[in-house]
C-alpha cells in the first residue's frame, strides 16, 4: 500500500525544519520512505519526471500550509532547500483565558472547508504556543452560534484569485439577463453581507469598478496568468454599492396611505406616520431604489400618494398583475 | 453544542495538525487523549491516526531518528523528545490562510451587536496580538469581511433569556400574512447565518420555530421560566427551513427580469422557457403566502397554479388598482422594471421559518 500523503508531507516538513544546511532533491529523495517506496534511489532515469513533479507539489503544499522554504544554491551549482527555524518561528504571543475563548468561538465560524480547516489549523498553532485551552467558548459566549454560510462554489477559486491578485475570467448572469456573458475581472475584496457573498474588482471590459454576486456566476472561475493592470483601491466598498441595489439608500421621500394594522415593515421605517380616523393612517417613508415592487406586495392596503413618479410605476405594476 | 463537525480527512490539515501536535506532545509527557483532542478541536479517532502516522515519521537523513510516540490508549507518551533536535518543535507561523480565516472570522463576530461587551474586549485584544504574530501573513485577511447583522436590543433581551432561561413575550411580524402577532416563546439558542435567529419553542403553537430577529417589533423577558421540551439540536447551517414532500406545489413562470425567483426561494425545478424565463416548481405549506410573491413580480412573471392563488393575486391587484381611481388611466405606461428582491424581504429561503419547522 502506498505510504499516506500526510506522513510524506509530514516528513518532508521536518526534515527541512530540522537541517541547518540546504538538502539537495537527491538527500531529501533518499531520506524520505515514501519517495523511496515510489521512485527508487536517484538513477537519472525516467521515473524522475514523476518524482520531480510530485516533490514540487510537495513543497506548494507544505508552503500552503505556511511553511517558509527555501532555495539555495551551493557552491557546486546544486540546489537545496530548507525551512529555517528563523522564518518559521511563530513570535511569542500570550493571550489571556478571555481571549483565548473569543478566538476559540470565532476558529468554529466558518461553513467551508477550506477555511474551517485553516482556522482551526490556526488555532491549533496557537494551542502548541501554549494558547490556554480550559474554557469552552460556547460556555463562555452563551447562547451565541454564529455562522458564515458559504453556498456559492465561486467563493473559493474567488478568494484564491484576491489573496494572489490574479485576474479572473467567470460567466455571470446579470439579475435580468436569460443568459450568462463572460466577465474578465480583477478580483479585489469579498464581501458577505446578510448571508450572500459580493465580489469587489475592476472589470477589464467595462473599464470600471463592478460589484458582483457570486451566486450569480455559471460555471467555472478561471484564473489568467497575467498582473493586475489598475491598482487596487485602498480602501473597496461593497456594501454601499449592494445596499444601494437593496433600496436602503434613499435620497427621496414618499408619502402613502396604509391601512390601520397592516404593513408593519413599513411603520418600522416611516420617518411619520397620522393617524386619518378612517381605518387608514397615512406615513412618510424613504423612496429608494426599488420601493415601488415592495410597495406592490402590500396589494390593496397600500395606496401611494406622492410622488406622482412613484405611484405611475406602481399603478403599472398592478395592472400587469390584474392582468394576469 | 451540537456534535463535531465531520471532516473528511485532508492531507494538508492533517499535516498542519501533526506538526503542531508534536510542539504541543513535546511540553506535555504523558498528556491524555480525551485532554489534546479537546485541545485541537477534533475527535480522539482523529488524533489516534494522527498518533499511528507520527511513529512514521522523522528526519531520517541524520542518522533513521523516527519519532517514538505511542500511546496505552489513554495517555500518550513520547520517548525521544531529542529526536527532532533542540529547537525543531518550536511553534511554527501563521499561514496566510490560517491567519485569513481566523481574522476574519474574529472581526466578523466582534461586529454582532449582542456579543457580551466583555467578550468584545477580550476578542479585540486578541484580534490585536495575532495581527501582530502573523506579521505579513495577516495582510490578505483584508481582503475578505464578513458582517453579521441583528438587532442590538432583541438580542440582548433574548440572550439575557436564554441565559437566565426565562420565557420571552414578543410581537412578531409574519411577512407571509402581513400580520403581527403575540406569542410567548422560550428560546433555546441565537444562530446567525446572514440574518440573526431565535430557535425556540413556541407556546402558541407548541412546536419549535426559528423567529428573525429583525422582525420581532416588541419584546419583553417574563418571569416565568422557560421550559423548552428537550429537543435534538439540528444543524441549521444549510437552510433554516427545507420545504416537506407533502407541501402542495406551487407553479411560477417569470420571464428574464424574474430570475430572482430561483435564487431566493428554494425549488423543486427551475426550467428554462425560450424568452429568456424560467418555469419555477416550489412547494410551501401556504401557498396563500406567495401573493405577495405574484404582486411583487409584476409583469416579469405569474402564478401558473394553483390556480386560486393566481385569482386572488389578481383580485388584489384590481382592488388595489381601484384606489386609484382611474386618474392614471391615460398614464403612459412605463415598461415594468426588473429590480430584484430587496435583500431580506423577499429572501424565501429563510421567510417561511416561523410557520412550520
Amino acid at each position: 500500500m502506498a505510504i499516506a500523503k500526510a506522513e510524506r508531507l509530514m516528513n518532508l516538513a521536518l526534515c527541512l525544519l530540522g537541517t541547518r544546511r540546504p538538502l539537495s532533491k537527491r538527500e531529501l529523495r533518499e531520506c524520505i520512505e515514501a519517495y523511496m517506496e515510489t521512485f527508487g534511489p536517484d538513477r537519472g532515469g525516467p521515473g524522475d519526471d514523476s518524482f520531480n513533479r510530485m516533490f514540487e507539489r510537495d513543497k506548494d503544499d507544505l508552503r500552503e500550509l505556511g511553511l517558509v522554504i527555501e532555495t539555495v544554491e551551493n557552491l557546486d551549482g546544486e540546489v537545496g532547500y530548507l525551512a529555517r527555524r528563523d522564518s518559521n518561528r511563530l513570535p511569542p504571543i500570550t493571550l489571556d483565558a478571555e481571549e483565548a475563548a473569543a478566538l476559540g468561538l470565532a476558529a468554529k465560524v466558518w461553513q467551508q472547508a477550506r477555511l474551517a480547516g485553516a482556522a482551526s489549523g490556526a488555532l491549533q498553532k496557537l494551542r502548541a504556543a501554549g494558547l490556554p485551552e480550559d474554557v469552552d467558548p460556547y460556555e463562555a459566549h452563551g447562547a451565541l452560534e454564529p455562522r458564515i454560510p458559504v453556498h456559492e462554489a465561486a467563493f473559493e477559486p474567488l478568494m484564491l484569485a484576491c489573496r494572489d491578485r490574479r485576474p479572473v475570467v467567470f460567466d455571470y448572469r446579470k439579475a435580468t439577463a436569460a443568459q450568462p456573458a463572460a466577465r474578465h475581472v480583477e478580483p479585489w475584496a469579498l464581501e458577505c453581507w446578510r448571508g450572500h457573498w459580493y465580489l469587489a474588482g475592476w472589470d477589464r471590459d467595462r473599464g470600471a469598478e463592478r460589484v458582483f454576486r457570486l451566486s450569480r456566476i455559471t460555471g467555472r472561475v478561471r484564473t489568467r496568468g497575467s498582473g493586475f493592470t489598475v491598482p487596487v483601491p485602498d480602501v473597496v466598498t461593497v456594501r454601499e454599492t449592494v445596499a444601494g441595489w437593496a433600496g436602503e439608500i434613499a435620497d427621496r421621500s414618499a408619502r402613502i396611505r396604509l391601512r390601520k394594522g397592516a404593513g408593519y415593515p413599513l411603520r418600522a421605517k416611516a420617518t411619520a406616520v397620522r393617524e386619518l380616523g378612517d381605518g387608514w393612517d397615512e406615513l412618510d417613508i424613504p423612496y429608494g431604489h426599488g420601493l415601488d415592487a415592495w410597495l406592490v406586495e402590500f396589494g390593496p392596503d397600500v395606496v401611494v400618494l406622492e410622488p406622482a413618479e412613484l405611484r405611475a410605476d406602481v399603478v403599472d405594476r398592478l395592472r400587469a398583475v390584474a392582468k394576469g | 453544542m451540537a456534535g463535531k463537525p465531520v471532516r473528511p480527512t485532508n492531507a494538508i490539515d492533517q499535516t498542519r495538525r501533526m506538526l503542531s501536535l508534536v510542539t504541543y506532545l513535546r511540553e506535555r509527557p504523558g498528556a491524555r487523549i480525551e485532554d489534546v483532542a479537546r485541545a485541537f478541536g477534533i475527535t480522539e479517532d482523529e488524533l489516534v491516526s494522527d498518533l499511528d502516522v507520527l511513529p512514521m515519521c522523522g528526519t531520517s537523513f541524520r542518522g533513521g531518528d523516527l519519532l517514538d510516540i505511542d500511546t496505552d490508549g489513554e495517555r500518550i507518551w513520547w520517548h525521544n523528545p531529542a529526536a527532532l533536535g533542540a529547537d525543531a518543535a518550536e511553534p511554527l507561523r501563521l499561514a496566510a490562510d490560517e491567519a485569513t480565516a481566523l481574522l476574519v472570522a474574529a472581526r466578523a463576530v466582534a461586529t454582532l451587536p449582542g456579543l457580551r461587551e466583555s467578550d468584545r474586549q477580550a476578542l479585540l485584544r486578541a484580534t490585536a496580538k495575532v495581527e501582530t504574530a502573523a506579521g505579513e501573513a495577516a495582510g490578505a485577511s483584508a481582503r475578505l469581511s464578513v458582517t453579521f447583522e441583528s438587532e442590538g436590543g432583541v438580542f440582548a433581551d433574548v440572550d439575557r433569556a436564554i441565559s437566565e432561561r426565562r420565557r420571552l413575550w414578543i410581537r412578531y411580524y409574519s411577512p407571509a400574512r402581513d400580520e403581527v402577532t403575540e406569542r410567548e416563546i422560550d428560546p433555546i439558542r441565537l444562530v446567525s447565518v446572514g440574518h440573526t435567529y431565535v430557535e425556540a419553542w413556541c407556546r402558541r403553537s407548541e412546536a419549535r420555530r426559528t423567529f428573525r430577529l429583525d422582525r420581532v417589533a416588541e419584546i419583553r423577558i417574563l418571569d416565568e421560566p422557560a421550559a423548552p421540551p428537550e429537543v435534538e439540536m439540528r444543524d441549521l447551517s444549510q437552510a433554516l427551513v427545507q420545504p416537506g414532500a407533502e407541501d402542495p406545489e406551487v407553479v411560477v413562470e417569470v420571464g428574464p427580469g424574474g430570475r430572482w425567483v430561483a435564487e431566493y426561494y428554494p425549488h423543486d425545478s427551475a426550467d428554462e422557457l425560450p424568452d429568456g424565463g424560467l418555469r419555477i416548481t416550489l412547494r410551501t405549506p401556504d401557498p396563500a403566502s406567495l401573493r405577495r410573491l405574484a404582486l411583487r413580480l409584476g409583469g416579469d412573471g405569474r402564478i401558473v397554479a394553483p390556480s386560486d392563488l393566481a385569482d386572488s393575486a389578481r383580485r388584489a391587484a384590481c382592488e388595489a388598482l381601484a384606489a386609484y381611481d382611474g386618474a392614471e388611466a391615460g398614464a403612459p405606461g412605463a415598461a415594468p422594471r426588473g429590480g430584484g428582491p430587496v435583500h431580506g424581504r423577499a429572501d424565501g429561503r429563510f421567510d417561511r421559518q416561523e410557520q412550520g419547522l
